[in-house]
């Protein structure tokens, strides 16, 4: 469905991506991994067009998307969850749910059904959509970011880092919303650090080291490969966070 | 496609020569050269006077970089400086006598002492509301001239003597007082900027209040900043105003001088050397241009107007950045950029002896937090919370999202005052102190989500903190020899050494938070407050960092951290205080806290206990 290939990239002082080839698969939820600084951000970045790679291509759909701008990226069917305190404080929650579908916001009757649709699938949105979204507790802000960024309807979500600074319980409720939305048949690719987190929830597992992609996999293959536990899955802390229930099993 | 031409260009590659330090240092030299033997060279008294009021320009765009490049704070008041120094001028030669270049001096002390007065109180005000005084400043100038009659003559203005030198080299005496001046200001600008004093600047300009955090007197550096940004603009003033020969309140206070020196700072580079002097001559000629051939009146006004635009759509950071941006980005093109390596090679996991054994633990207390409470207009952030910090213990803050952990750190490094309570440290009360105050007195911290000052390299981040506040500080090396090889231990430390040279903005999250624990750990602080130190950090990093932290405690470094990671916590803290809703809802020993009924239902959940959490050794 998206797909990478030989992908240069970089931000001025050289190139941080140094020829990556990732095959998604429709359907399918990838996990990024990789040391601090591997370029894992840096491939999101390159996929929703905010920096635009020197070489090679990506395509969507057999359609090629690189060099377009983030918006019509946006509207081809890429949404991002930015790393973390992506959402506006002063505003209500509903408000900033209806900013994800900012380049459709003309069309009311589409906003309304979609708001709607979204309310059903987080219940954070009915119970708290009038209150200004700084006052929401951080596993509260990340569901209304999640929803946000699926105003759009979009084909791949992808997600930067869901778990950062967030609580036991908050995790747990993070986990599920990615669940659900795994099921209503969306396609994810994630960037996580907190890597058992990451390769649970996604079947599909992406090693990255060096601007480059080091081991490409089935999700439970990675987690397994003893070389990659050594290198970068910490050998001595067994669990680095409380784990949610295996809902998928 | 591309013409052949354009394509050309756009795979062009600058050749070692074009960024090297001799072609730069060659075209200034030329450039001075020029200047310095133009009124040898020609009679033209049309570019003499071009060149007298570039030179005015200049001085005053590189002083006003002083303060707007290096320390972020734009002032709209600067042109009231050259009026002072003219009007100082004046009236002395007017009033006492002699002639007016004697009094140059004096109007640099003026202009010095006019800015240290305006510093005192503006500083206090950031952004716009800091903008906005230094135009009040200039108006109430302008209206004390106009007004005070007896001293200023009113609107009528005051007429110095013409000289009496030979008509032949009239120009001559300014021509080469303001280019000494010139040089001067060059010679202060770069003094600053490779001192503390001008890191302390540039660190007030990236991010204030961590600047305050990391042990920086910020008043101090401000006030100093406006004072040295101001002085030679003095004397450039008495030297302006003598060769007009004249001095009146709408010429001498116009605003328009302020906003030439500002679009002249931004046009050429603000916080660069040279871009302010470059820019300076180019807008001047051009308002020249503007004024004679566009038919004078307003004319310049639009072309002031069109350049500001052209250089915020297409040079937001001015000439001098934006050719040196470039120029980079060609020579780096097709080279491997800054990537994150493989964690098991050698050098970044270079086995350590670790220290097992935990600090001496004295059974004193360190920190201790009494009944503190913080409020955001309704909400409680933190209600009447305490609880205490045993010196030589590695402490952990746990909480749910939202339960004022970060707030109590803030309220303990002065980062916000508090409402009410006390904040007890190292035997004494520490919560009517200035955040750098704490900081020199033990007190060091790291950000949850990172504030490094992002247009500093890695190295010069980890040397900007300061232990202690002496004016003589100020004229030491930003980065000196054994602080660097300090700096440069720590970053090893951190395994972040590779980047010293890298502008902090390159960094990725995770590498960001390691090289801000090395920065916090250059203060030597002894009490360090940790926030969310594992978060967006590699595991096989995670387990290093809480070797290092109790590598760190072994050699007598107290800790706070706040943390989400359950098994980091666990393994590494004793004793644990747990936070809830801006209270103190539990604390006591890992064990026992993983036992609490309260606390599994509020932050670890009810199934927390199910799966027990075995960490291993």
């Amino acid at each position: 469905m998206l797909s990478l290939k030989a992908v240069v990239a970089g931000y001025g002082g050289g190139d941080v991506l140094q020829g990556v080839d990732i095959e998604i698969a429709e359907g399918s939820v990838s996990c990024i991994v990789g040391p601090n600084g591997a370029g894992k951000s840096t491939v999101l970045r390159a996929i929703s067009g905010l920096l635009n790679p020197r070489l090679g291509e990506i395509t969507l759909e057999g359609k090629r998307i690189n060099g377009h701008a983030p918006s019509e990226i946006l509207t081809m069917g890429i949404a991002q969850v930015p790393q973390s305190n992506g959402l506006f404080p002063n505003i209500t929650v509903k408000e900033n749910v209806l900013m994800g579908a900012y380049l459709r916001r003309r069309d009311r009757a589409f906003l309304k059904r979609r708001y709607a649709e979204l309310e059903e699938f987080f219940p954070v949105l009915t119970e708290r959509g009038g209150d200004k979204a700084g006052n929401l507790s951080g596993g509260q802000r990340r569901m209304v970011e999640f929803a946000r960024s699926l105003m759009m309807e979009p084909k791949i979500v992808m997600l930067d880092e869901p778990s950062l600074g967030l609580d036991p319980k908050a995790l747990k409720m993070v986990h599920e919303s990615v669940n659900r939305m795994i099921e209503r048949g969306r396609t994810v690719l994630m960037v996580e650090q907190n890597v058992r987190f990451g390769l649970r929830l996604a079947d599909h597992g992406i090693v990255m080291e060096s601007g480059r992609v080091l081991l490409d996999g089935k999700a439970d293959d990675v987690l397994n490969n003893p070389e990659m536990a050594a290198l970068y899955f910490g050998g001595s802390v067994k669990e680095p966070a409380p784990e949610a229930p295996p809902v998928r099993a | 496609m591309l013409s052949a031409p354009a394509a050309a260009w756009s795979s062009w590659t600058p050749p070692e020569w074009v960024s090297s330090r001799r072609l730069r240092y060659g075209l200034i030299g030329a450039a001075a050269l020029f200047i310095a033997a133009y009124p040898l060279l020609s009679d033209d008294r049309y570019y003499q006077n071009m060149i007298i009021l570039s030179l005015v320009f200049a001085i005053g765009a590189t002083g006003l970089n002083i303060i707007t490049g290096y320390g972020g704070y734009v002032s709209l008041g600067q042109g009231a400086f050259i009026g002072l120094g003219g009007y100082t001028a004046a009236i002395l030669s007017t009033k006492v006598g002699g002639n007016p270049f004697v009094w140059v001096p004096v109007a640099g002390v003026v202009a010095g002492l006019f800015a240290a007065a305006l510093g005192v109180i503006a500083m206090r005000a950031r952004g716009h509301t800091f903008v906005i005084l230094t135009i009040v400043f200039l108006f109430l100038l302008q209206i004390v001239a106009i007004n005070w009659r007896e001293l200023t003559n009113g609107t009528a203005g005051l007429t110095m003597p013409l000289p009496r030198w030979s008509p032949d080299i009239a120009n001559w005496p300014f021509y080469y007082a303001l280019l000494g001046l010139l040089v001067v200001s060059i010679a202060m600008s770069w003094w600053i900027r490779r001192t503390k004093f001008g890191m302390g600047l540039v660190s007030i300009r990236e991010d204030e209040d961590k600047a305050e955090t990391v042990g920086i007197n910020t008043p101090v550096y401000k006030i100093l900043g406006f004072v040295a940004s101001t002085v030679f603009v003095g004397m450039a003033g008495a030297v302006y105003g003598y060769y007009l020969s004249f001095v009146d309140p709408l010429g001498m206070f116009n605003i328009l001088l302020s906003v030439q020196i500002i679009l002249s700072v931004l046009l050429g580079g603000r916080g660069t050397l040279w871009g302010p002097v470059l820019g300076a001559f180019i807008v001047e000629p051009l308002n020249e241009f503007a004024n004679n051939s566009l038919g004078g009146g307003n004319a310049r006004l639009l072309v002031f107007g069109g350049l500001m635009a052209l250089v915020v759509l297409f040079m937001p950071r001015g000439i001098v950045p934006a050719i040196s941006e470039f120029l980079e980005r060609r020579r780096t093109r097709g080279r491997a950029g800054l990537v994150g390596e493989r964690l098991g090679a050698p050098i970044e996991l270079k086995e350590r002896e670790v220290p097992t054994a935990p600090a001496a633990v004295s059974g004193q207390t360190l920190l201790e937090v009494k009944n503190v409470a913080k409020r955001f207009g309704g909400l409680r952030a933190v209600d009447s919370c305490g609880f205490a910090v045993p010196e030589g213990s590695i402490t952990a803050l746990i909480g749910p999202n939202g339960s004022g952990k970060t707030t109590l750190f803030n309220l303990i490094d002065g980062t916000m005052p508090l409402d009410s309570g006390e904040v007890w440290f190292d035997g004494r009360r520490i919560d009517r102190q200035r955040p750098w105050n704490r900081a020199h007195a033990g007190v060091g911290r790291t950000f949850q989500i990172t504030r490094l000052f992002k247009e500093m390299t890695v190295l010069e981040n980890v040397v900007a903190p300061i232990r202690e506040f002496r004016l003589r500080q100020l004229n030491a090396d930003a980065v000196s020899g054994p602080e660097a090889e300090r700096a440069e231990e720590l970053l090893e430390f951190v395994g972040m050494l590779k980047y010293r040279d890298v502008p902090a903005s390159a960094l990725s999250y995770g590498q960001q938070k390691l090289v801000e624990l090395a920065q916090v750990l250059m203060l030597d602080p002894k009490l360090i407050l940790l926030d969310e130190p594992a978060g967006g950090i590699n595991p096989t990093l995670i387990e290093r960092m809480g070797d290092m932290i109790r590598e760190l405690n072994s050699r007598g470094k107290t800790f706070l951290i706040v943390e989400h990671n359950m098994p980091f916590v666990l393994g590494l803290c004793d004793p644990v205080r747990v936070l809830g809703r801006g209270k103190l809802m539990a604390q006591g020993t890992p064990e026992e806290v993983q036992r609490d009924p309260r606390v599994l239902d509020a932050y670890l959940g009810d199934d927390f206990a199910v799966e027990p959490q075995v960490v291993e050794a």
